[in-house]
């Protein structure tokens, strides 16, 4: 599992400045996490996942400072552009096969009702 | 008996023209703690001392007692010396005058007396109204309530949160409401009623639970410490208590052996739920453990003992955020399960699940009471 933010080092090596790195992360990763530095629930979503067996890839939105990722991420997450709202948003957001899958809120409530392992094979995140 | 010190005495022999004769014995000793209603009826005989609370005496005697020390006072005042004649013919005059004064004082200073004591039986009825009411409220939820302990309280956990005394008042009427649905269950359960009947009790009966949940949710952001707290809860139920309620794993638990005929799918089911409940919950428990880390680092940063500390407060508080997160997660989670269940099960054995669950409840409430009582036997 890469760190997200080689992959951000790297495109920005490329001078690869069209965009779309924060979707090439969620493109390449089965199970990608935004959350902020050490959020709680972050943790709990991770445990989770850990349970299953995934390796969610993790990506610290406080360390994303150029606009651009920010705002591209809030674009994908379903929010308004903008300064600063990115900051408005709920985090952490798990995205699922390339597709913003949710919240913790989300993960559980599939984790209980039994829809998060179809969900995450069909995404390969699983081994078995 | 009674051993009158020269307070009391002063105290009769001032207010003697306001009180009627059994006052002489009114006054009780300092030694006695709060003191007999009909002591402080006889005081004032124009007034029903039906609904009186017991005013703690040394408060009237300290008052009365600084009136009087100046009406003693002025009585010791003697006229100084002249002519014998007209000296007694003015002293004649002066002593009636001073008589009146005299009397014109005492009267007032009675009146103030009066005054301060009825305002203060008014406070006590106000503050009586609140303690039958918080007595009455607790009684119902077979609470542990202790008459010694403080009381100057105003609800059960002394909050005076607005949106938490709105939460404790909805609880107490969804608590008789949850009464009322489980003895409809039972009666459901042991009786031959349709699909369709059973259907609308049990849905009812999730919805009833999914309200408690808004509740909650409304009560943690005004103070999530009470929800984590779970002081609206009977000590019993606190016993066991996780993130703000009842532990999902463990209510399966409770209720597996009380759904037969289960068929082998449906027991393969509610066995995974079982786990994966518990899976989750060892996950908010490790992130509650981890905020609990958080707050606590940040609480401790910088110089602990500079007694300058503004700064880690406001970023303490920041965290606590969180923490209103995680009981509505947890909260989430209970509301999930319950909905499985429902998925799993069919209508007649969610009834026995919701009857099983809400029993357990009830016995968790009384064995709360029944210890509450035990304690003050021993006491």
């Amino acid at each position: 599992m890469r760190k997200a933010l080689e992959l951000l080092a790297a495109a920005g090596e490329d001078g690869d400045q069209d965009g779309g790195i924060m979707r090439k992360v969620v493109a390449e990763n089965a199970v990608v996490i935004f959350a902020r530095n050490g959020c709680c629930m972050c943790h709990v979503v991770k445990l989770l996942l850990h349970g299953h067996g995934v390796s969610p890839t993790v990506v610290d939105v406080d360390e994303l400072n150029e606009v651009k990722l920010a705002g591209e991420l809030t674009e994908m997450i379903g929010g308004e552009e903008g300064p600063g709202s990115a900051a408005a948003m709920q985090f952490p957001a798990v995205f699922v096969g390339g597709e913003l899958f949710g919240g913790l809120e989300e993960i559980m409530g599939a984790h209980i009702s039994g829809e998060l392992v179809p969900k995450l094979r069909e995404a390969r995140a699983l081994w078995l | 008996m009674f051993s009158f010190g020269k307070q009391e005495l002063i105290v009769n022999h001032a207010s003697s023209n306001r009180m009627n004769s059994a006052s002489t014995q009114f006054v009780p000793s300092r030694r006695m703690g709060i003191c007999e209603p009909i002591h402080q009826m006889a005081m004032w005989g124009d007034f029903k001392g039906n609904d009186l609370l017991p005013v703690s005496p040394p408060m009237i005697l300290d008052f009365e007692a600084k009136l009087d020390n100046q009406s003693e006072d002025t009585s010791h005042q003697t006229a100084g010396p002249s002519n014998i004649y007209t000296e007694q013919a003015s002293k004649l005059n002066d002593k009636a005058l001073r008589r009146l004064a005299q009397n014109r004082e005492a009267a007032r200073k009675s009146r103030m007396r009066k005054k301060a004591y009825v305002q203060q039986l008014e406070n006590s009825k106000l503050k009586l109204i609140q303690l039958e009411q918080e007595l009455d409220r607790a009684r119902k939820q077979g609470r542990y309530v202790d008459s010694s302990a403080d009381t100057t309280q105003l609800s059960h956990s002394g909050s005076m949160n607005p949106g938490i005394l709105k939460f404790e008042m909805e609880y107490s009427s969804w608590l008789d409401e949850q009464n009322r649905r489980i003895s409809d269950l039972r009666k459901a359960v042991h009786s031959n009623i349709g699909e369709r009947e059973m259907q609308i009790l049990v849905d009812a009966a999730i919805k009833h639970y999914s309200h408690l949940f808004t509740m909650k949710a409304a009560a943690a952001k005004a103070d999530v410490f009470y929800i984590m707290s779970g002081m609206w809860k009977t000590p019993a139920e606190r016993f066991f208590f996780w993130i703000g309620g009842f532990r999902p794993s463990e209510t399966i638990k409770i209720l597996l052996p009380h759904l037969e005929p289960l068929l082998e799918q449906q027991h393969l089911d509610i066995s995974n739920l079982g786990q994966s409940c518990h899976q989750a919950e060892d996950a908010l428990s490790q992130g509650m453990d981890k905020l609990q880390h958080i707050i606590g680092g940040t609480l401790a940063d910088g110089q602990l003992g500079e007694g300058n500390y503004f700064s880690q407060i406001n970023a303490a508080k920041d965290k606590l955020e969180d923490l209103v997160r995680f009981v509505c997660q947890a909260d989430y989670l209970r509301q999930e399960t319950l909905q499985q269940i429902y998925r799993i099960l069919t209508t007649y054995q969610t009834a026995q699940a919701l009857l099983a669950m809400g029993e357990y409840s009830q016995r968790l409430r009384t064995l709360s009471s029944c210890w509450s009582s035990r304690s003050h036997e021993r006491a």
